[in-house]
């Protein structure tokens, strides 16, 4: 056979073990998906097969391409097997390619350095789908977007045709619907190609949906493997069931929307300046935010969804008046939300942001850190009870204030945050993408988190997250934003289930799915 | 945590000079005023353990007050640097993109295009040489590199979410960039004076080389240069002590600062 | 590219107006009266009046000023008033000796700081990063005065193979002027390689750390392959900021050098127009030094463009 066979593998970094006896087989033209949690060691799978893994790895077991042992090959035999039978592609697009070369010298480089390939650079750059009337070969990266441009690392890879496509989160940087454009992408190559792929993902869905066999990896190790239907309907481990139980769980709410509204944003508009097109004179200005009008209710959940780029972030400042606005108006109860905004109405309105690490600042202890709203309201005699109580809530423990900030784990910064927003007792939350980098189980907890909080304190939450399955699984109603505009509103199940706007329509289709019936009967 | 061994050396080596300019207040080998024509262009020996210059002075001792005049020379110009260009640098970043950040950083441009040697030139010129027109220059000059420095690094923290977090609380831009932005490019300042206290004691050096910098009878470490060089063909030590007290002091603050950027910022070691 | 230039171009110029009223200023502030400051304690009144009509020190400043930079625009850069001849000639007699040294300490120090900096990224960690680091940490400590008259010590006095100062001017030919450049180019240039080849070493060290070297890796370039298509032209970018940079060091630090060797360049001139309270000169000198300095900032920016497809669209 002329598939990859890997027996035994087992890589340590500095004396630290971080894959155990890895072993898995791939036919040629087969699609094999490795999933994970971060730190589960996919990516180093996949780098210990290319030969890169960083200074101080030391590797042991086999690696069989065909009929060599990858494993075994010195540096130079090594660069002969990389790019011509083994390619790969990374996660992060923005970034994998030369910003200084034209992308077609760099497809064209894969091709030279091996003496040639059967086809030309800018054969192949049509063939991962990019009309060379609008996106040629004597573009510049930073011209290109991130789909586009992980689309000329696909022509990289495949440039020599190898016989292993290496796909290392190859669309977790990507919008939903170019991740759908990219997944597609890659079935038609390796179906056209007769290339086996090994897909490497953190997204159940993704693999549900091209995978022929799937490997679940924890800790350095693969705990299942088989056929993708079968473990995905047996999920005979307890590790599998349990990311499958995360990445479809829905939080019970106590669902009790007043109607009565915390938040009214009417017309809103916020324009930058646009490009230069001279020394004085500018392009039109741009609409990041064109005539934005929406509400949230007492106890209400309310989603915003939309690609990069489509002004969602703009509005998030506006709506905390960080931001002048160009037209219309953000209220708070009633109160005009106009920078300087007066601290009592910025004292309703308190938010969660997305990254986990650079949310805190890193010199101040916790309690300080979760106090500092407390400065729109003057410190109170008691503010560290309150703070106490506000961990308690978000389950930590009081003496947790005592702590730095990177004592804790991601997921627990994200409870910080949280307790940091309630700790005032705001009526609107905003929730800037705050569970989009977490992985899928700490995701469903501090989605469970949040409903308790709702019910709790009454909160009313603004959901912004380019994720429709966490807005599903939360909100009462989703706002679709596409070029600064909300193209469709409504309740979040009639929306996503039966979409009006085109747009919508593509965004609902473009997301990766677990089919329905490999999920529900969860065999004892 | 341990320290990196060339902030130990770093410590070492100009600890030893600032040791000897502040023990040269109250006492050096010799007297610096004592001509005495008997005793000149003496070799080293033990009793003038650096030998003596073409006025029969000791250059041990004139090297220890030197150290005084150079030491005073970068400190207080890298102290103006420092006052001046951190707040105009944080100001910058606070205001990014504004009129006021554009006029802070052409400003900087601007007295980039004068080295702090075409300064000194023009201020010796106008109003004579001395050695505050040496600490004029140096500190002018080094003011846009703080201001460069501080609002490159101030720039990155003002998109992290805890400013943000902070400016949702209420803060104010000002109290944003007391509270959280300076304490957290505190090192990086620190690390960034201590390569401009290095370059301030060479700048001084050339200056008084010069004649644009200290001017006699204050010893200093460049005019002992000037004065050894007509003499270098006979006397050679009178050019290789001072320029030795020299290159040791710089040396030891650049080794310090680069222990202090490793024993500060641990991602930084990790990184390398 | 084109509107890249032109932009450029408007901040050059902007720079040069407010440098020139930076300097024109500081000139007006010398205490009591140019002309009396220039002619010192001992003038009489009629020569101090007739010195005030010929500098046109009878004009309003804002005249002043318009004349002097006109004039500059046009080549005249004033008569010194210690040499008695236009300062524009005065000036392009020493060029041709401070340039020359500016330029010639460039390229060696470029010259050496490259290898340098690539040899020590490629063999990080090991024994010859060690030496380059502490070699370069020793070089960067030195002043480049001092390491002259060691230069002179050793290679004039002791060995006689240069001459330890003094400069015979081009007409003999290209061979005896560089001779006497060569110690003070030497002096200037080793300190900065050691910056540069710092700032190189740790450029490419940072490039070898980025995605696009990871591709480059994947598509089966050898390391080496990769330092040499990638990395190296991504690591000019940092590298040509400093060498920018160096340019007004070297400038400064060729004043400062052209005393130890005694060479007829702009630094001598400058301080005999010091120490002779010739003003014009001062003034015309400086001027031109910034104007070196401003020019060579815009060309390092077009330089930028033309490595990075990125800038040229600003």
């Amino acid at each position: 056979m002329s598939g990859l066979d890997v027996g035994g593998l087992s890589v340590t970094i500095h004396g630290t073990a971080v894959l155990t006896d890895v072993s898995f087989k791939m036919a040629p033209g087969e699609i094999l998906g490795l999933v994970g949690e971060s730190g589960s060691g996919k990516s180093m799978t996949a780098l210990a097969l290319m030969g890169l893994l960083p200074r101080g790895a030391e590797v042991d077991g086999r690696a069989v391409l065909g009929k060599t042992d990858l494993l075994s090959l010195d540096e130079r035999a090594m660069c002969r097997v990389r790019g011509r039978e083994i390619g790969m592609i990374f996660q992060e697009p923005m970034t994998a390619l030369n910003p200084l070369q034209t992308i077609g010298a760099q497809v064209a480089e894969a091709l030279a350095i091996h003496g040639g390939g059967a086809r030309g650079a800018g054969e192949l750059l049509a063939r991962v789908g990019l009309d060379p009337d609008r996106i040629g070969p004597g573009r510049y990266p930073h011209e290109l977007s991130g789909g586009q441009r992980q689309r000329v690392a696909i022509a990289i890879a495949i440039a020599l045709s190898p016989r292993l496509l290496v796909a290392d989160e190859p669309t977790t940087a990507l919008d939903v619907t170019s991740q759908a454009e990219i997944l597609d992408l890659l079935c038609d190559l390796v179906r056209d190609e007769g290339m086996g792929l090994l897909l490497i993902t953190h997204d159940l869905a993704v693999v549900a949906g091209i995978a022929d066999r799937v490997a679940v990896m924890q800790e350095g190790r693969i705990v299942e493997a088989g056929a993708t239907e079968a473990v995905f309907r047996t999920r005979s481990h307890p590790y599998t069931r349990a990311l499958f139980a995360a990445s479809s769980h829905v939080p019970k709410r106590i669902a009790a929307p007043s109607g009565v509204p915390v938040l009214t944003v009417d017309g809103v508009r916020r324009h930058y300046p646009g490009p230069r097109k001279g020394l004085l004179r500018r392009g039109a200005p741009v609409r990041a935010v064109d005539g934005v009008s929406l509400g949230v209710g007492r106890g209400e959940s309310v989603g915003l969804v939309g690609e990069s780029g489509c002004g969602k972030s703009t509005l998030t400042r506006a709506i905390l008046g960080l931001d002048a606005l160009d037209a219309g108006q953000v209220a708070l109860c009633g109160d005009a939300v106009m920078p300087p905004v007066p601290g009592e109405v910025r004292r309703r309105m308190q938010v969660v942001f997305q990254d986990p690490f650079g949310s805190f600042d890193p010199r101040w202890r916790v309690d300080r850190l979760v106090a500092e709203p407390f400065h729109l309201t003057g410190y109170p005699e008691d503010w560290r009870d309150k703070v106490a109580h506000a961990l308690v809530a978000v389950g930590l423990k009081p003496r947790d204030m005592e702590k730095y900030i990177h004592e804790f784990s991601g997921g627990q910064r994200q409870r910080i945050a949280i307790a940091r927003a309630i700790v005032i007792r705001p009526d609107l939350v905003i929730l800037d993408e705050a569970v989009s980098a977490l992985d899928v189980r700490v995701r469903a907890q501090i989605l469970d988190l949040l409903a308790d909080l709702q019910g709790e304190f009454g909160l009313s939450y603004l959901f912004i997250s380019h994720d429709l399955s966490v807005v599903r699984s939360i909100t009462d109603r989703v706002l679709v934003m596409q070029a600064g505009r909300i193209v469709e509103a409504g309740p979040t199940e009639r929306v996503l289930a039966a979409p009006e706007h085109p747009y919508t329509r593509r965004l609902v289709a473009a997301v990766p799915v677990i089919p329905a019936g490999w999920i529900t009967p969860q065999s004892a | 945590m341990r320290w990196p061994l060339s902030l130990i050396v770093g410590l070492a080596l100009s600890g030893v000079f600032a040791a000897a300019a502040l023990v040269s207040f109250v006492w050096t080998p010799w007297p610096v005023e004592g001509i005495s024509v008997a005793s000149r262009l003496q070799t080293p020996s033990l009793s003038h353990w650096l030998g003596t210059d073409h006025l029969g002075r000791d250059i041990l001792s004139m090297i220890m007050v030197g150290a005084r005049t150079s030491i005073a020379v970068a400190v207080v110009a890298v102290g103006v640097g420092m006052v001046l260009g951190v707040p105009l640098g944080l100001l910058a970043a606070a205001v990014r993109g504004s009129w006021l950040d554009d006029l802070v950083m052409r400003g900087n441009d601007l007295i980039f295009a004068f080295p702090s040697l075409v300064i000194a030139i023009l201020i010796t010129a106008v109003f004579g040489p001395s050695a505050v027109n040496a600490i004029l220059a140096i500190g002018i000059f080094n003011t846009p590199v703080f201001a460069r420095v501080t609002r490159g690094a101030a720039l990155s923290l003002w998109t992290l979410d805890y400013v943000r977090a902070a400016r949702v609380a209420g803060k104010g831009r000002a109290r944003i960039s007391a509270e959280h932005v300076l304490p957290n490019i505190a090192n990086l300042l620190i690390v960034q004076g201590t390569i401009q206290f290095s370059l301030g004691i060479l700048a001084e050096a050339a200056l008084s080389y010069v004649g644009l910098g200290a001017q006699p009878p204050l010893p200093s470490w460049g005019r002992m240069l000037a004065d050894s060089q007509t003499m270098i063909s006979f006397a050679p030590h009178l050019a290789v002590f001072p320029g030795l007290a020299i290159v040791l002091t710089v040396l030891g603050l650049n080794l310090m600062g680069d222990g202090l950027r490793d024993l500060l910022d641990p991602r930084l070691r990790r990184a390398r | 590219m084109a509107r890249f230039i032109a932009s450029r171009l408007v901040s050059l110029i902007l720079s040069l107006v407010v440098a020139s009223v930076a300097i024109f200023v500081v000139i007006e502030l010398v205490p009591g009266d140019p002309a009396g400051f220039m002619l010192g304690l001992n003038a009489t009144p009629e020569a101090i009046a007739a010195l005030r009509a010929e500098m046109g020190l009878t004009d309003g400043p804002l005249a002043r000023y318009l004349t002097w930079t006109g004039g500059m625009l046009t080549g005249d850069f004033g008569t010194s008033y210690t040499y008695k001849v236009p300062v524009a000639d005065l000036v392009a007699a020493r060029l041709w000796v401070s340039l020359p040294l500016t330029a010639y300490a460039l390229a060696l120090s470029t010259l050496i700081a490259v290898p340098v900096g690539l040899l020590a990224a490629s063999r990080r960690g090991r024994p010859a990063d060690f030496a380059v680091m502490g070699a370069t940490q020793l070089g960067i400590a030195v002043p480049n005065f001092w390491f002259a008259m060691l230069l002179v010590l050793v290679f004039a006095i002791t060995w006689r193979v240069f001459p330890s100062g003094g400069f015979p001017g081009w007409e003999d030919g290209l061979w005896p002027g560089l001779r006497a450049l060569t110690l003070p180019a030497v002096a200037l240039a080793l300190p900065q390689a050691s910056i540069l080849a710092r700032v190189m070493r740790s450029a490419l060290i940072e490039t070898l750390g980025q995605d696009y070297i990871r591709t480059a890796r994947a598509k089966g370039l050898s390391q080496g392959q990769s330092v040499r298509r990638h990395a190296l032209r991504n690591a000019l970018i940092p590298v040509m900021t400093i060498l920018g940079l160096q340019f007004s060091f070297l400038l400064a630090g060729a004043i400062i050098i052209e005393n130890v060797f005694f060479l007829p360049g702009l630094g001598r001139l400058i301080f005999q127009g010091i120490t002779q309270r010739d003003l014009i000169v001062v003034e015309s000198v400086v001027m031109l030094l910034v104007f070196a300095v401003i020019l060579v900032t815009f060309l390092v920016d077009v330089a930028y463009a033309l490595v990075d497809p990125r800038l040229r669209r600003a």
